[in-house]
Order: C-alpha cells, then sequence, then structure tokens
C-alpha cells in the first residue's frame, strides 16, 4: 500500500528518534526570529482560518484541527530550524494537494529560495503565472532570475510585469520592492521616473525616489527631488533638511546638493523655503557670506522680522566668523529697529565684539599704558550703552548694564565708572543674578581700592545671603586671599582648608595652591617677614600697580634672598614684568631662575615662560628652539615637555 | 659685561661641548621601563633607517633596546619625541653587543638597514571606529600609504614590504553591522563596495573581497608582510576558506547561504585557523567560531583581563623573538569583534606568541606562507578595553607606554630586518 506524503510525514512526526520541537519551543522561538518567519507565522493564522472553516471534532467531542494545518506548521517548523530538506518534502505534498493554496506556494517558494534551487521556484511561479498574468508574479519571477544570476532576463521580466499595468502606479510600486529586495537602486530610480511619465503624474514617489538617489549616491538627483518637495509645499523644509544632512557627510553630497539648489534659487529667487534651504547649505559649507546673503534674501521674503538673520548671526558668531555675524547683526540692528529681536541684536553684537576682541588679544592700553583704539571693546561698549538707552525696560537690562560695569573694571581698568555702575546694579535690581555678580565685583573694586576690611564685608554678606554656589566659594576664596594681603595668614589657612574640603569647586585648584603657599613660606621671624612682602606686592599687582609690587619683590630678595620664597618672588617679578609690558627683563628674570634655583619646582615654568616670550618675537625663533631645548635637557621630565616639544616643532615647521 | 651675561655665555660654552663629546658616541635607546616614550621610540628607529642609518636591535636586552651611532642631530631629534636615551662611548656599545651575541644570554643582535615600505589597507571612506594601527603609526611618525581594493587589484601591492589589515570583513559582510543599515556611513560603505565589485565584474561584494583576500595571499607567499588585527585576522581566513561557496545571508548579498557551505568549506586555502564554522546568521555579530568572543561576565573586567608573552630563543627563533620584544610579558587584554582565536582552530603549523591564559585562547600568532609570513594579533584597540562603533579614538599621548601598541610597532620593524640591495 502506497503511503500518501501526508501518512509518511504524520508517521514521521510520532516517531520518537525523529528530529523534533515541543510546541512550547515553538513560541519561544518566535522572539527571535527575522521578519521572514514573522510573516510566515501570519500567514499561517490565516491559513488555519481559511481551513478551519468548519470545525473538525474528534469521537471524545474535542476539536481536531485540520490535519493539513499540522503539516504546514511542521514544515515551517523544519524551515526555522533550518532542515530545509524536510521542509520542502511536506510542502511539495501538500501543494500537489492544493495547488491553489497561497501560503503553501509562498512557503514552498522560500524554502527552494532559502537552498537557492531558484529553477523550481522559477517553475513555481511560471505554474501561477499560467493562470494569471499579475505584476506581482512576474516580478517575483524577475527577482529569482536575478539571483540566478540571469540578470539580462531579469530585466527583461521586471519590464513585463511593467507592462501588465503600465499606467497604474501600484504596479511601480510591485515593481519597485523587488528591485529594492535585490538592491538594484539604479534601476529602481529608472523606473520610478518611467512610473512618472507613463502614468502622467510628475510628482509620484517624490519622497522615495529622493531617497533613493541619496544612498546610491546621486546627490544632484536627490537634491532636486527635494527641491521639488518643498516646492509642492514649504512646510516639508525640516524634513528636508534632516534627510538631506544625514548624507552630508558624504564628501560629494554636499558640492553636489549646493549645486542644484543654487541653480534652483536662480530660477526662481523669490521661492522662501528654496533660499532658505540654500543658506543653510552655505552654513554646512562654512561658507559664511553666501549664507548671509541667503538670510537676508530670506528675511526679506519673510516681511522683515529680522529674525533669521539673527538666527545666522548666532550661528556664524558660534563658528567663530566675526566679520559675517557682525554684518548680520548690524543688518538686523539697521533694517529692523523696532522688531522683536532688536534688543537681543543688540546685546548680542555686544557680546560677540568682546569674544572677538579676547580671541585676537586685543588691549586698550599700549605699553605705556596710554589708551589705544580697541576697536571691538569699544564696539561692545557701544553697543550695551545704545542698549541701555533704547531699552530701558528690557529684561536684559540689569545683565547688559552689569556687562559694562565689567568692561570698564577688567579691560578699560576704570574703577569708578565700574564701582558706579555696580551700585547702580545692586540697587535698582535686587534680588537678580547680575545684582549678586555686581555684589561680588564690588568687593573687588574695593581690594582694588585698598579698602580690604570694605571688601571683606562684602564678600561676606554676600556668603550669608547666597550661602552656596560658585560665587560663593569664590568669594570665599577672595576673603582668604583678603587675610593673606593683611598678614592674617593662619585666618586665611582656615578658610582655604573649607574650600580646599570642596574639590569639585573651579576654585578649589587655587585655593590649594594658596594653602601650600601659606603652609611652606612662613619664617623664619615671628611676623612671617618675607611673607608679608610677597603678598604685599600681590596685592599691589591685584591693584594693577607693577611699580610698586616690584618694589615688594625686589625688596624681598634683597633682603632674604636664600628664603624659601626667592623663586616664588622671582617668577612673580617676570610675570609683572611681562604684564607691564618689558618683556626682555620679563624674559632675563624667567631664564635666570633655573640658573639661580635649579631645584625649584618653578624652574621648568620658568624656562618655558622664557621661551614662550622668545618664540613671541620675530627674528628671535632658534633662541626660542633653544630654550625649549634646553627645557627638555636639564627638566626631560617636566609637565611642560610634551609643550615645548610641540613648540619646538611648530617653530621649526615640522607640521605635525 | 655683567655678570648675569657672562653666566650666559658660560652655560652657552658647556652646551655646546656636550654637543661635540656626545658626537663620537654611540646612542642606546632603552626600551625597557626606563623609556619615557616607547612608542615614539620606534619612530626615532624608522626615521634613522630612511636616512640610510643602520640600527642595531638588540633582542631581549633591556625590552628590546635599540643601539644607534651618534647620528648628527639624532639627540635632539630624541629630545623632541621625548624618547629616552643614554650615551655610551664606543667601548660600552662593543661591550653590550658582545654581552648580547654571547651564548649565556638569551639574547641577539639584528641589524636594521632598511626602512620598509608600508601599506595600510583602508578605505578612503571616515568610519566611526579607530585603527590601532593608523593610530600606532600616525603617533609613531612612521611613514606610510593608504591603498583598498582598487589598489590591490591594480597590483600596486608589489611596492610594498608591509601590509596591515585592521577592522576589515573580507566576507563580505560590511562588519555584520546589519542593525546600522540606515546610517549613512554604512549606506555609503555598502555602495562603494558594491561599485567596486562591479567595476572589476563582481555582482557581489563577497566576491570582490574574496578576490583582495587571494591576492593579498599570493603577496604573502612572494615574500610580503602581512599584519592583521581584530576581524581583519579570521575574516581574512574565512573569505579564503569560503571560495568555492557563499556563506553569506540574504541580508547582505541579497541571496541565501548555501545549504551546502559547511561541507564546501576548504581549509587548505587558508593561512592560519581551519576546521572552523562560520556564523551564517545576519545578525549576530560575529562571523565564525573561531573568535572565542569577549571574556565570560566574571572576568570581563580590564584589571583582570591579560594575556601573556611566549618567550622564543633568540638566537634560533629570531623572527617571534623579534615580534614580541616588550617591557613586560603579561599585558592588558582588550576586546574587538575579534577579542581571542579558539586554540582549536589555530592549525599546527602556526607559532602562537601569546595566549590567555586558562583559556585555551590565542591572541597573537605568526605563520609563514611561501617566502612571506603573516601575523595575526585579536582585539581592536590595545588601550581602549571596549572600543564602540562612534566612540572617538584613542590618544596614544596618555599611552606613550603602551605594551599592546609596542606589539603591532614590533611589525613594522620586523621587515627592515631585510637586507639592503648590494650594488654590483
Amino acid at each position: 500500500m502506497k503511503h500518501t506524503a501526508q501518512d509518511r510525514n504524520i508517521k514521521r512526526w510520532s516517531d520518537p528518534s525523529f528530529p523534533r520541537l515541543c510546541s512550547a519551543d515553538i513560541p519561544m522561538q518566535c522572539t527571535f526570529l527575522p521578519i521572514r518567519s514573522w510573516v510566515g507565522a501570519v500567514v499561517l493564522t490565516a491559513l488555519t482560518g481559511a481551513l478551519t472553516g468548519a470545525p473538525v471534532f474528534d469521537a471524545a467531542g474535542q476539536q481536531q484541527e485540520n490535519p493539513q494545518i499540522v503539516r504546514f506548521r511542521l514544515a515551517d517548523t523544519f524551515l526555522r530550524s533550518g532542515q530545509f530538506d524536510q521542509a520542502i518534502g511536506l510542502l511539495e505534498d501538500l501543494y500537489e494537494e492544493a495547488p491553489q493554496n497561497d501560503a503553501f506556494y509562498q512557503k514552498l517558494k522560500e524554502a527552494y529560495e532559502n537552498v537557492k534551487r531558484y529553477e523550481e521556484a522559477a517553475a513555481l511561479v511560471k505554474a501561477r503565472l499560467a493562470d494569471t498574468r499579475s505584476a506581482t508574479l512576474l516580478s517575483d519571477l524577475a527577482r529569482i532570475r536575478y539571483l540566478q544570476g540571469n540578470e539580462q532576463e531579469a530585466h527583461a521580466t521586471w519590464q513585463e510585469a511593467v507592462e501588465t499595468a503600465p499606467t497604474d502606479p501600484n504596479t511601480y510600486r510591485v515593481v519597485y520592492r523587488s528591485l529594492l529586495g535585490v538592491r538594484q537602486f539604479e534601476h529602481a530610480v529608472l523606473l520610478l521616473e518611467q512610473a512618472r511619465s507613463a502614468t502622467g503624474q510628475p510628482a509620484l514617489f517624490r519622497v522615495e525616489l529622493a531617497y533613493l538617489c541619496s544612498i546610491s549616491g546621486l546627490h544632484e538627483k536627490a537634491a532636486a527631488e527635494y527641491l521639488a518637495l518643498l516646492k509642492e509645499n514649504d512646510q516639508h523644509l525640516s524634513f528636508v533638511r534632516s534627510r538631506l544632512g544625514s548624507f552630508l557627510e558624504e564628501k560629494e553630497a554636499l558640492a553636489s546638493s549646493l549645486a542644484v539648489v543654487q541653480d534652483a534659487v536662480r530660477t526662481d529667487p523669490l521661492y522662501r523655503a528654496w533660499r532658505e534651504l540654500l543658506g543653510w547649505l552655505y552654513v554646512e559649507a562654512e561658507d559664511f557670506g553666501n549664507a548671509l546673503g541667503e538670510y537676508r534674501a530670506v528675511d526679506g521674503l519673510e516681511g522683515g522680522q529680522g529674525h533669521m538673520l539673527f538666527e545666522f548671526a548666532h550661528t556664524a558668531a558660534d563658528a567663530g566668523a566675526w566679520n559675517k555675524a557682525s554684518e548680520a547683526y548690524r543688518e538686523v540692528l539697521a533694517r529692523y529697529p523696532d522688531a522683536p529681536a532688536a534688543p537681543r541684536t543688540l546685546a548680542a553684537f555686544g557680546a560677540m565684539h568682546m569674544r572677538w576682541a579676547a580671541e585676537i588679544g586685543e588691549r586698550p592700553f599700549d605699553e605705556s599704558g596710554d589708551r589705544i583704539s580697541a576697536s571691538h571693546y569699544d564696539e561692545a561698549l557701544a553697543a550695551y550703552q545704545t542698549f541701555l538707552q533704547q531699552y530701558p525696560n528690557h529684561e536684559l537690562y540689569p545683565d547688559v548694564l552689569h556687562r559694562i560695569g565689567r568692561l570698564q573694571q577688567d579691560v578699560f581698568f576704570d574703577t569708578g565708572s565700574a564701582e558706579t555702575i555696580f551700585l547702580q546694579v545692586v540697587a535698582a535690581f535686587p534680588n537678580t543674578r547680575a545684582a549678586d555678580q555686581a555684589a561680588f565685583d564690588l568687593a573687588g573694586i574695593a581690594i582694588i581700592h585698598g579698602q580690604l576690611d570694605d571688601a571683606r564685608l562684602r564678600f561676606g554678606r554676600l556668603i550669608e545671603r547666597l550661602r552656596t554656589g560658585d560665587l560663593v566659594e569664590q568669594a570665599r576664596f577672595n576673603l582668604a586671599s583678603i587675610h593673606m594681603f593683611a598678614g592674617e595668614f593662619d585666618a586665611a589657612q582656615s578658610l582655604v582648608d573649607v574650600i580646599d574640603a570642596h574639590t569639585s569647586t573651579d576654585v578649589s585648584n587655587d585655593a590649594i595652591a594658596l594653602k601650600i603657599l601659606l603652609l611652606e613660606n612662613r619664617g623664619p621671624d615671628s611676623l612671617d617677614m618675607p611673607l608679608r612682602r610677597y603678598a604685599s606686592a600681590l596685592l599691589a599687582r591685584e591693584q594693577r600697580r607693577p611699580l610698586a609690587a616690584l618694589d615688594s619683590v625686589d625688596a624681598l630678595l634683597s633682603m632674604y634672598p636664600s628664603h624659601a620664597l626667592a623663586d616664588e618672588a622671582r617668577f612673580l617679578r617676570g610675570e609683572i614684568l611681562r604684564a607691564a609690558g618689558r618683556r626682555q627683563e620679563a624674559y632675563e628674570t624667567f631664564a635666570e631662575i633655573p640658573l639661580m634655583y635649579p631645584a625649584s619646582f618653578l624652574a621648568d615654568r620658568a624656562l618655558f615662560e622664557a621661551a614662550g616670550i622668545l618664540s613671541d618675537e620675530s627674528g628671535r625663533k632658534e633662541e626660542a628652539i633653544a630654550a625649549y631645548r634646553r627645557l627638555l635637557s636639564e627638566y626631560p621630565g617636566s609637565l611642560f615637555a610634551d609643550k615645548a616639544r610641540d613648540h619646538i616643532r611648530r617653530l621649526r615647521g615640522d607640521g605635525v | 659685561m655683567s655678570l648675569r651675561s657672562i653666566r650666559f655665555l658660560f652655560l652657552a660654552a658647556v652646551l655646546s661641548l656636550a654637543t661635540l663629546s656626545a658626537r663620537a658616541q654611540d646612542i642606546l635607546i632603552p626600551m625597557d621601563i626606563r623609556q619615557s616614550n616607547h612608542l615614539k621610540a620606534y619612530g626615532i628607529v624608522f626615521w634613522l633607517l630612511e636616512q640610510d642609518e643602520t640600527v642595531d636591535w638588540l633582542l631581549n636586552y633591556r625590552g628590546g633596546s635599540f643601539l644607534a651611532s651618534g647620528f648628527n642631530g639624532l639627540e635632539q631629534e630624541l629630545q623632541v619625541r621625548g624618547v629616552y636615551f643614554e650615551r655610551i662611548d664606543t667601548g660600552a656599545s662593543a661591550r653590550i653587543i658582545a654581552e648580547v651575541e654571547s651564548e649565556e644570554h638569551n639574547t641577539a643582535v639584528v641589524r636594521l638597514e632598511t626602512a620598509p615600505n608600508i601599506a595600510v589597507y583602508a578605505p578612503e571612506q571616515t568610519l566611526p571606529w579607530d585603527d590601532a594601527v593608523l593610530l600606532a603609526l600616525e603617533y609613531a611618525e612612521v611613514t606610510y600609504d593608504m591603498l583598498y581594493d582598487d589598489k590591490i587589484l591594480d597590483g600596486n601591492l608589489r611596492e610594498y614590504d608591509w601590509l596591515h589589515l585592521h577592522h576589515e570583513d573580507f566576507t563580505g559582510q560590511y562588519g555584520k553591522f546589519l542593525q546600522y543599515r540606515n546610517v549613512p556611513w554604512y549606506i555609503e560603505q555598502q555602495r562603494d563596495t558594491e561599485q567596486m565589485a562591479a567595476r572589476y565584474g563582481f555582482r557581489k561584494a563577497s566576491r570582490l573581497k574574496l578576490e583582495v583576500a587571494q591576492t593579498i595571499k599570493e603577496y604573502v607567499r612572494q615574500g610580503g608582510f602581512l599584519f592583521a588585527m581584530c576581524s581583519g585576522t579570521d575574516t581574512y581566513d574565512i573569505a579564503l576558506a569560503a571560495h568555492r561557496t557563499d556563506i553569506v545571508p540574504a541580508e547582505y548579498d541579497g541571496d541565501p547561504v548555501d545549504p551546502d557551505a559547511l561541507s564546501r568549506l576548504d581549509f587548505d586555502m587558508t593561512l592560519a585557523f581551519e576546521n572552523f564554522t562560520p556564523v551564517f546568521h545576519p545578525a549576530e555579530y560575529e562571523h565564525a567560531n573561531i573568535d572565542s568572543g569577549p571574556p565570560p561576565p566574571a572576568l570581563r573586567n580590564q584589571a583582570i583581563d591579560y594575556f601573556t608573552l611566549f618567550e622564543f630563543s633568540a638566537k634560533w627563533d629570531p623572527v617571534p623573538t623579534m615580534l614580541t620584544q616588550n617591557h613586560v610579558a603579561t599585558l592588558k587584554g582588550f576586546i574587538g569583534q575579534t577579542t581571542n582565536f579558539r586554540k582549536a582552530f589555530v592549525k599546527p603549523s602556526v607559532v602562537v606568541l601569546a595566549e590567555a591564559p586558562n583559556r585555551d585562547e590565542v591572541k597573537y600568532l605568526h605563520g609563514n606562507f611561501g617566502e612571506g609570513t603573516f601575523t595575526f594579533y585579536a582585539g581592536h584597540d590595545p588601550e581602549d578595553y571596549q572600543h564602540y562603533v562612534g566612540d572617538p579614538p584613542t590618544d596614544l599621548d596618555l599611552h606613550k607606554n603602551s605594551p599592546g601598541y609596542r606589539l603591532i610597532l614590533n611589525n613594522i620593524l620586523f621587515p627592515a630586518a631585510k637586507k639592503k640591495k648590494q650594488k654590483t
């Protein structure tokens, strides 16, 4: 008696020696199944529904499953566990029994493809094609032919699939997906273009085509599609930027996209979304000059609020494109003086000039101390002052006022003006951040004026009021410094011990340095005279009295030449001389420290500073290199050795 | 003349005399723990070879030190690059050579004569992970050229003595980074490879990479030196073994794995490994069972994960000795897509240079093929225990004495032992 395939497999299934997975295994495996298997499970569920239209019951009245479903599940399990031969045997029988069953057909085709039996897979599709000539089946056949290596035949079959319904967009969608399955991106691009002309819908597959072009490296085409998308709806600008942006890391993508968008803007310069896109691309290319032109145009098209220009100026300033940022800020102020963005623009313009001046090391005084032009600081001051005049009720007013005070104090050294301003901030805008900062700065001015008690009082009040925070820690450190200036070394030490315990604060390093200075340099007399002299020099430097500071240092060095502070005092002398612009004297002072105190912890640093002075002066390159080499020879383990090596290589033009 | 000026003149005179006297001396570059910058020391040796100077590599002497004659400007260059050195007179250097060459010690002298031409196999595309050899070469200031599939297939390899492979996937599965398939760098990498494959007449990336692997193998057979790290090691052999089958899942090449792939693997074609089984699951970040993977969780801790170098006879086995020169014998472990090789799959003809103790795992191995040699070093970055995609590159200024990086640089000097062509 010939057993049917169904019998044969059921027997195998009931054989205990036959490899099997218990039913409980299946859902566990499903958790990790690839999509294809998950789809299979859905098909299986659908199939169960289709085949069990009438429930089957056994003698005990229990519901029985259709035997075909059991075999199909078994085949599916075999497929998942890689037992393709067993699965194919079962599926072939099932297909033979029910050739119209789509689930059997699909699974059998999948099984053939899994073992590269493409001929049989193709035959299966062809058998179906004999009944129904659909784009789906033809695409399937084309894909199988492609996998077989018959590329020409595959493409002819895809074309055949298109011709089943050449004016229906769905036809192209089916063929397109089939092409994507075998990564035929460039053919897919051509197909979608063909779809547009055949259906008479030029906007068809816009997003698909754009993405396809991007991943194929056809950046010009992609940009053109995105431009068209924007033309249809300018609300897509963010979407287009994010899509384009993800590919701009590719070296050709930016240049190609820029060229296309430039052309588009040339043809329609009044279309805002295109111009904004072009401006953004220019910024990505760090071409801030052209970007400014585009954002200027966008602002014009928008109706003149200055918002776009303001945003651009911020971006350009953050990138260090100072000139273009400045131009943009100025333009906002000139063209839109009454716009909501104007006050913030003015404040930001001043802040930008401050950053610009700091970057180039601008100084408003020459070496003899005479006031000279400092265009950026002057611009900043003018911008802030204009702000105060024009926007007296603006929320930024206290902050801008405080910034003017700092400018007067730190840059123009006009402590009188600064003090007046800080007092105004404290009185007029209490309980603001600007007022806290101003109170702190007032204490600093009191130190400069030699009013140490007043300074102490102000810092103390601030600490009591705020209790915690960076400003409080800084105030504590300054209080300790005041004690030191006044020769109250024990009090100073108690305070730095507190700060030293908070190692996370910014001032803790300064506190540790001060602590070491106090611990190591007391004596030899009961009044700690050398340390007092050194503290006086530090105070004089703080008060911007370089000559007094030098007098104190020189007195200390002549009276106590062998004291432990001598190397530090000489180093301080070098720093004061350099700050006063007496560079040659500063160089000599630094250079003699390693000769006089070769074991000092400052010796290598002094040599490094000396070399730095030489390297900043033209014509002394070789001397600078020699000084850095001396540092490397005499202090090979110095913390400055790496920097010295870098400087040597930079000076000799190594390009490393 | 002021006292200060006299002091400066005196100092200058002392410095000049010191420089003059140094010229008559030899320079010893110790490579033991006294060395301040081991990695730059290799660069200095390479620089000397480029100046047509010879250098003696004192194997197993103070960590594999270098001895050079007092070449003009050498001391300054050593100082500038931060390399520790000792001036020794010619008598002392003769004594050192005699000691190193004596039969009493496991030491030997190898004369380095030619700066090797170095090629690094890497794409032009910037990928989001670092390449330990590129980092080492850049840091040590060793000159090299980068080449990729096209240049290798166009026959450019013959111009080089040394070829390095790093985090490469010769199986054509794009590193099995399936989870990144929608990320621009992955898309670009896949597109470029497919275009390159098409340019050379291959329908699949795996076939292109196989052709490249076979070209490299031929280069080694003819006398080239191959050094590979991380996945550049096992995927190289896997690709060679799979030359007559398809082991790439559909997710990477559009068609499924050959159902008979396992029986069609050809281990006669491989350099270092045999009898392994490729991993066919597309989402499993592993190419074959050659790699033992990261250490078990209990040991996956950089404080306790380490490997040890074998010691070889310097006089009888100079090549393995050169490759294992170091100032320590136990090195920190590090993980990569390929972390360690399972010993069971290493061919018997291969020399194991370093292993993970008590784990039957090999970290570093070496072998000969034809006239050339190959060296495989598992793991990604010796100073970044687990280097993830997108992590910043390691700053070697913070690892100047890295024993793990030294092993890489030993490889670049090993071809320098080749004799100069004699003028006839």
